[in-house]
């Protein structure tokens, strides 16, 4: 293995009153890689996050975060640790600003009382203030700055959120479908958002998405999710081409978004 | 006692089970009807029409509530009502307490029988307290279970959206279940006032507030945990003061209240409270 | 200072305080029913110290510390609830601080508790300007975003690393803590207090402040605050009347603007249309 093993799940199973949700499930992820979740609805992809991020412990198995095993570990430590991630549907605080939401996000990289003390609205100068607004200003979110993300566009939100994620400064992003409801011209924009962002830092991200070139733009590894087990991991175009993918796909009547070319069929 | 506790207790419990209101207004209500039942004893003396004038003014009462508390604010954050009922509480205690003062109203006594029950003395206001808390926890309960309002109430309590699509007038049967709710509390003061022969403007808050407790332990959202409740909570009062002496009353039932919020918040009947959210 | 302003202002400041001590709380998602619980203890205790000699700049903060600490404690427990039963825990707490004060013949017990040390109108206004501005300082602190943060999606700021536990016994200590310095100013100013004074109405009526003036900005309490001991005395309210006309207005309030008086868009309205004008 040339570079580290960042995460890596070992016989995880997750069970909820008698749904199996998860079923001894393993991968492992390699630092600073891009790699995607893909899976029909309802294979356990956000649940994949859930357990990685500790808002539900896994019935059985390990998760492994840069060698320690985290599966005990409490879930606001896990932020702190290099763990971030976005939500499927947004989870912005409606009653803050876009650039107190982004504050929010650097609050795991302070300790203590005096990180809460830190008087971040008082001086506008305030290094934590300005870090978030130069944040905001690199996805282009300057203009929002100030105003609440209630009543913000959902696109906008989408970015806020990811900005948010950001400013924990994670080893690690986990991005729930962060493109859904972009159109083309916005997903090519994420797209170039999520390079220029990840790209000089050895950040690795781990993104659950249905869409087959948003990944295959981004992402240099696919793992394969159906029923809870891993049923393929590979490069995306032989993920493309794996009959067992086609087969959970089609069966499920959730159909990729485009077929490679070596697939006949 | 707990019989007046188990009523107040069943208004306030109907409400919360179904649209998950905690109606701080219920005492209010309770207090209003027994000052109406005694200003109608003071002008004219005839019972009847105290207790129908009594029920009639709960009942309009509760329609008031409804309108400022219920109807115009269907999406707002759910402590905006409740903020609501608890300045409609308020308002009827300080209206009260100037129109008629601070000093406690005592009735003429309704009937002077007494009935001996078990060795126990329980004189006739009371005994037909518990009599018609009983009778009025088996309506509810045949109402609810097997009349169309009754499913409607139900069915609301489930999803009010789905409520609607089925056809149920959400709105109309919400004020239903206001004017029952108030009615029980105007019961409850009625009944006070003749048991007790007593009132005061802040009775609401003396008496009221018990039936919270009594709601609470039984369960939120249960008419009969209500009931027991209000039973539990009339006896315990007894127990209290045999053991502790009148002054640890409240002490011994509000920390009971508190024991059991923080132990065991569905009381006894009620649905078990839902821990963490999903993400 | 005309007796009559004087007095208007004294209770006006008290009122402020009373209002912050609940509003602290309220920004964390907890709807604090039991106000006037910690309102007594900071009554009764600095009394107590006070009447036995200790001075009062010493008594004043021991019986917010006390205040604060006996709130942190209960803390424990009662911060395992949510919601309704939230609030309905800080009802029954307030219920039995007020009931075992009752019962303390140390205290007066239902007879009352006469204060010997008087504290001038300018003193008090001055203390509650200073909660004022001390809770408008913590809350421009990452304090102020992470309990508002907190109110807001408990789930995500946890997961955001928030120890959101921690920040909700900080909310609601400091909450009580500054109930209690209001309770204190008010033992010593009216010179006389009784635990009937301490009961659920007063609970409710400092709550009934904070929703007027508006929950989302530090500016609101103030502002409710103000509004419900200014305007009936301007309206020329007789004292009874007054707090009929408060619930009258708040429900009318609740109805059609919920949000409170001030909110974050009004404000920034405002600061933004003073710059460009």
């Amino acid at each position: 293995m040339d570079k580290a093993t960042i995460l890596s799940l070992e016989q995880v199973t997750l069970k909820f009153s008698g749904l199996t949700v998860l079923k001894d499930l393993s991968f492992d992820i390699r630092q600073g890689s891009r790699t995607a979740l893909i899976g029909p609805n309802g294979a356990g992809k956000t649940s994949v996050f859930n357990v990685v991020t500790g808002a539900y412990s896994p019935s059985s198995g390990a998760v492994r975060f840069r060698g320690h095993d985290i599966t005990c570990m409490a879930s606001r430590k896990r932020i702190r640790a290099g763990v971030a991630r976005n939500f499927q549907n947004i989870r912005l605080m409606p009653h803050l600003t876009a650039i107190e939401n982004v504050m929010i996000g650097q609050h795991s990289r302070g300790r203590g009382l005096l990180n809460a003390l830190q008087p971040v609205a008082l001086f506008p100068g305030n290094r934590w203030r300005r870090e978030a607004r130069d944040a905001l200003a690199s996805a282009s979110l300057q203009k929002y700055e100030r105003q609440l993300v209630g009543a913000l566009p959902y696109g906008v939100q989408k970015r806020i959120e990811l900005v948010r994620a950001l400013q924990a400064d994670p080893s690690l992003l986990l991005l729930d479908e962060p493109a859904a409801g972009l159109n083309l011209a916005e997903k090519h924009e994420l797209a170039e958002l999520l390079t220029r962002l990840l790209g000089e830092d050895d950040r690795t991200l781990l993104i659950v998405e249905h869409d087959m070139d948003f990944i295959g733009s981004l992402c240099e590894h696919v793992i394969v999710l159906n029923f809870g087990r891993k049923i393929a991991e590979g490069s995306c175009t032989s993920v493309r081409c794996d009959p067992v993918v086609q087969e959970a796909y089609l069966g499920a009547s959730v159909h990729l978004e485009r077929r490679g070319a070596c697939c006949a069929s | 006692m707990g019989s007046i506790y188990a009523m107040i207790a069943v208004a306030l419990t109907l409400s919360i089970g179904v649209i998950n209101f905690l109606n701080f207004s219920i005492p209010g209500v309770f207090m209003v009807s027994a000052f109406v039942v005694w200003i109608v004893m003071q002008l004219t003396g005839s019972w009847l029409f105290a207790f129908l004038l009594a029920l009639l003014v709960g009942g309009c009462l509760a329609l008031l509530v409804e309108r400022f508390t219920w109807s115009w604010l269907n999406n707002v954050d759910p402590f905006v009502p409740l903020v609501s009922s608890m300045a409609f509480l308020m308002l009827f205690e300080n209206w009260a307490l100037t129109m008629w003062g601070s000093d406690l109203k005592t009735l003429p006594s309704i009937s002077a029988a007494d009935v001996r029950i078990a060795g126990t003395v329980i004189s006739l206001p009371q005994l037909a307290a518990l009599l018609i808390s009983i009778s009025l926890a088996v309506a509810l309960r045949f109402v609810l279970t097997q009349t169309p309002v009754g499913r409607a109430l139900r069915t609301i309590s489930e999803d009010k959206e789905v409520a609607s699509i089925l056809g149920i007038n959400v709105n109309r049967t919400v004020r239903i279940l206001f004017v029952v709710s108030a009615l029980c509390a105007a019961l409850a003061g009625i009944l006070f006032s003749v048991s007790y022969r007593q009132v005061h403007p802040f009775m609401g808050e003396i008496i009221g507030l018990r039936g919270i407790s009594a709601m609470v332990i039984g369960g939120m959202g249960n008419v009969w945990g209500a009931i027991i409740g209000g039973i539990l909570i009339g006896l315990g009062e007894v127990a209290a003061i045999n053991v502790f002496g009148a002054d640890f009353v409240d002490i011994v039932i509000y920390g009971t209240l508190l024991l059991i919020l923080t132990v065991k918040p569905e009381g006894l009947f009620g649905a078990p409270v839902s821990g963490r959210g999903r993400v | 200072m005309s007796g009559y302003a004087g007095a208007l202002l004294t209770l006006l400041a008290i009122n402020v305080v009373f209002a912050y001590g609940t509003f602290l709380p309220m920004s964390a998602g907890q709807l604090n029913l039991g106000a006037a619980g910690f309102i007594a203890v900071g009554a009764y205790i600095s009394a107590f110290l006070s009447n036995s000699g200790v001075p009062l700049y010493i008594s004043i903060p021991c019986a917010a510390v006390f205040a604060g600490c006996l709130a942190l404690i209960v803390s424990i427990p009662v911060l395992r609830t949510r919601g309704i039963y939230l609030a309905l825990a800080t009802f029954a707490l307030g219920q039995v601080v007020q009931a075992t004060f009752l019962n303390i013949p140390m205290f007066g017990g239902a007879a009352g508790y006469p204060v010997v040390e008087h504290i001038n109108s300018f003193a008090i206004v001055c203390t509650a300007a200073l909660v004022v501005a001390v809770s408008a300082l913590i809350f421009a602190t990452r304090f102020g975003i992470s309990v508002v943060a907190i109110h807001d999606d408990e789930r995500v700021a946890d997961l955001m690393g928030l120890n959101t536990r921690a920040f909700q016994a900080a909310a609601f200590s400091l909450g009580a803590a500054v109930a209690g310095i209001g309770g204190a100013l008010y033992a010593h100013h009216y010179s006389f207090i009784e635990a009937q004074q301490f009961g659920f109405g007063l609970s409710i009526t400092a709550v009934l402040y904070v929703i007027f003036g508006g929950t989302q900005t530090i500016v609101g309490p103030l502002v409710g605050a103000a509004a419900f001991t200014l305007l009936p005395e301007i309206a020329r309210a007789s004292q009874e009347w007054r707090y009929v006309l408060f619930a009258s207005v708040i429900i009318c309030m609740m109805a059609v603007r919920p949000q409170g008086l001030v909110t974050r868009a009004s404000l920034r309205r405002l600061f933004e249309g003073r710059a460009r004008g």
